[in-house]
């Protein structure tokens, strides 16, 4: 209730403010879903669902959105999301200022977001994408789809096309759970560069972007890895491993100083009443313990009205968990043991599924989507899995 | 029932036959077809290709005008559209055009700004504005 009252204090003064300041525009999108996860093992591979239970807030979130025109191509703009699955606490996710160049450029300062994927920017607006939920393989939900920093926005035409490109420099830490701790562990992504290109035309989009990052390895490299390896490192130095070899190991498994890589391309059509959605996304830390995630989705819909759409899709989500050329430099076979297990322990799970979702638009404003998605998860706590959705996505 | 049928015919004659004009201040030189002015009313065309800041005007949703609009020129669906300027709302990357109620409204801006860009039903145009392109 604090949080609320600290955003609500602000929110209401800006409303107030004297005519003489810049005008104040509202906007919102809320999502208001009822949803329902059921696995044959009785775990989750999602950590906002509950299994089992028929939930309103696993999939449900409201958002508010305040941006000020304040002349001369500067715009300020921020936005408050409440999601569900933190019990609707109120997050400040964006906090930017926006500097319009010229009809090409414009250069963004503050909190945004970090476009990690096609969608990213706009994941949470249910309203503008086709699906219940977007795909979880491709949109696995990263907090570090948010960073600060500083970002380029350009806009060329190329003949009939648009090529709409994004530069951005930023910084990021925060936390991702682990569950071979069973807790949130804390990383940092610093001097992340990130380029995008998308190519548009009549009714359909190219794109690929990449990011790259220096690593701060944090509390996973403390509690996940060196932390996992200190039982290999003592059972090591007992047979006799010298404290070199121990502090090569080291340097070999952890995430600190090494290169996080992020890349992904599709395309899309939405054409003649037909949608084609493709997307595929490589990750991971280089030369390090992170085992590389390869991910996709495909999807197929056709719209039977303007207001009624179908989409079938299938994703998987699959990590190299034993590729050890990480360990190419660490000899004593102890140590290769255990750098081997922390990498098959850090590995997420695989997973592949095929869902259905439908969408239809009955208010100018808000669209009713039914989805059912069917999984299958290599975690043994899982197996196969089912998710079943229905709600509304609304923009005001 | 003679006359029943006379008076469907005459209005599924006059609904084939209503159009929509684009229209421009009579000052504005620029030469528009189909893919510039959809480029100007999704925001991604912010000048005329002669120069000068290209603004567009929107009907209300749920006008008829604006609905066949959307259809000939824009190539969308109304909630199509909407779902379009979620996405550029919502990633800070555009406002969708100002709305007004009314033929006569999108007429009476335009002839006294040489920025504006609108469409009004075909039979609603005056000498005031520019015809550029007629759907």
């Amino acid at each position: 209730m604090k949080k609320l009252v600290k955003v609500a204090v602000p929110l209401i003064a800006i409303s107030c403010t004297p005519a003489s300041f810049a005008e104040i525009r509202l906007n919102g999108f809320a999502s208001i879903h009822m949803s329902s996860l059921n696995s044959d093992n009785g775990g989750t591979p999602f950590s906002q669902y509950n299994e089992g239970t028929f939930s309103f807030k696993d999939e449900s979130l409201f958002a508010l959105q305040a941006s000020s025109d304040l002349g001369d191509g500067l715009t300020a703009t921020v936005q408050f999301v409440g999601e569900g699955k933190d019990d609707f606490a109120i997050d400040a996710r964006w906090a930017y200022l926006s500097y319009t160049l010229n009809d090409t450029h414009t250069l963004s300062a503050g909190r945004f977001a970090n476009p990690i994927f096609y969608q990213s920017e706009y994941e949470k607006v249910g309203f503008a994408h086709n699906y219940a939920r977007l795909p979880k393989a491709v949109y696995a939900g990263f907090d570090f789809s948010t960073i600060e920093g500083v970002a380029l926005d350009s806009n060329f035409y190329v003949g009939d096309y648009t090529l709409t490109t994004k530069l951005l420099y930023g910084n990021w830490d925060g936390s991702v759970f682990l569950s071979t701790t069973g807790q949130d562990e804390f990383f940092g992504l610093k001097n992340l560069l990130s380029a995008r290109a998308t190519l548009a035309g009549d009714g359909w989009n190219v794109f690929a972007g990449s990011f790259i990052a220096e690593m701060e390895g944090g509390t996973i490299d403390q509690n996940a890895i060196i932390g996992a390896a200190a039982p290999g490192i003592a059972a090591a130095q007992a047979l006799g491993a010298t404290q070199a070899q121990v502090d090569n190991f080291i340097d070999s498994v952890k995430w600190d100083g090494k290169d996080g890589i992020y890349s992904y391309l599709g395309f899309n059509v939405d054409r003649n009443r037909f949608i084609v959605d493709f997307e595929f996304a490589s990750y991971g830390v280089k030369d390090s313990s992170d085992g590389w995630n390869d991910t996709w989705f495909f999807g197929v819909g056709y719209r039977l009205s303007d207001t009624l759409a179908v989409i079938v899709h299938t994703e998987e989500n699959k990590q190299d968990g034993a590729d050890t050329d990480f360990l190419d430099g660490v000899s004593n076979p102890v140590l290769f043991a255990t750098g081997a297990a922390i990498k098959e322990s850090l590995s997420f799970s695989e997973y592949e599924g095929t869902g259905v979702t439908m969408r239809y638009d009955f208010h100018p404003s808000a669209t009713l989507k039914a989805d059912y998605f069917m999984g299958e998860s290599t975690r043994t706590d899982i197996g196969d899995y089912s998710i079943f959705s229905v709600g509304v996505d609304l923009v005001f | 029932m003679k006359k029943l049928l006379i008076s469907l015919a005459l209005l599924l004659s006059s609904t084939a036959q209503a159009g929509v004009a684009v229209i421009v201040h009579p000052s504005n030189a620029s030469n528009l077809g189909q893919a510039e002015i959809s480029r100007i009313f999704l925001g991604k065309m912010k000048s005329y290709p002669g120069g000068g800041p290209a603004v567009p005007i929107n009907l209300a949703e749920g006008s008829g005008p604006r609905g066949e609009f959307e259809k000939a020129v824009l190539k969308k669906s109304a909630s199509q559209i909407k779902a379009y300027w979620s996405k550029l709302v919502f990633t800070g990357k555009g406002t969708p055009p100002k709305e007004v109620a009314n033929d006569a409204e999108v007429i009476n801006l335009i002839k006294s700004n040489p920025n504006l860009i609108g469409y009004v039903s075909d039979t609603a145009v005056t000498g005031d504005v520019k015809v550029v392109a007629t759907f």
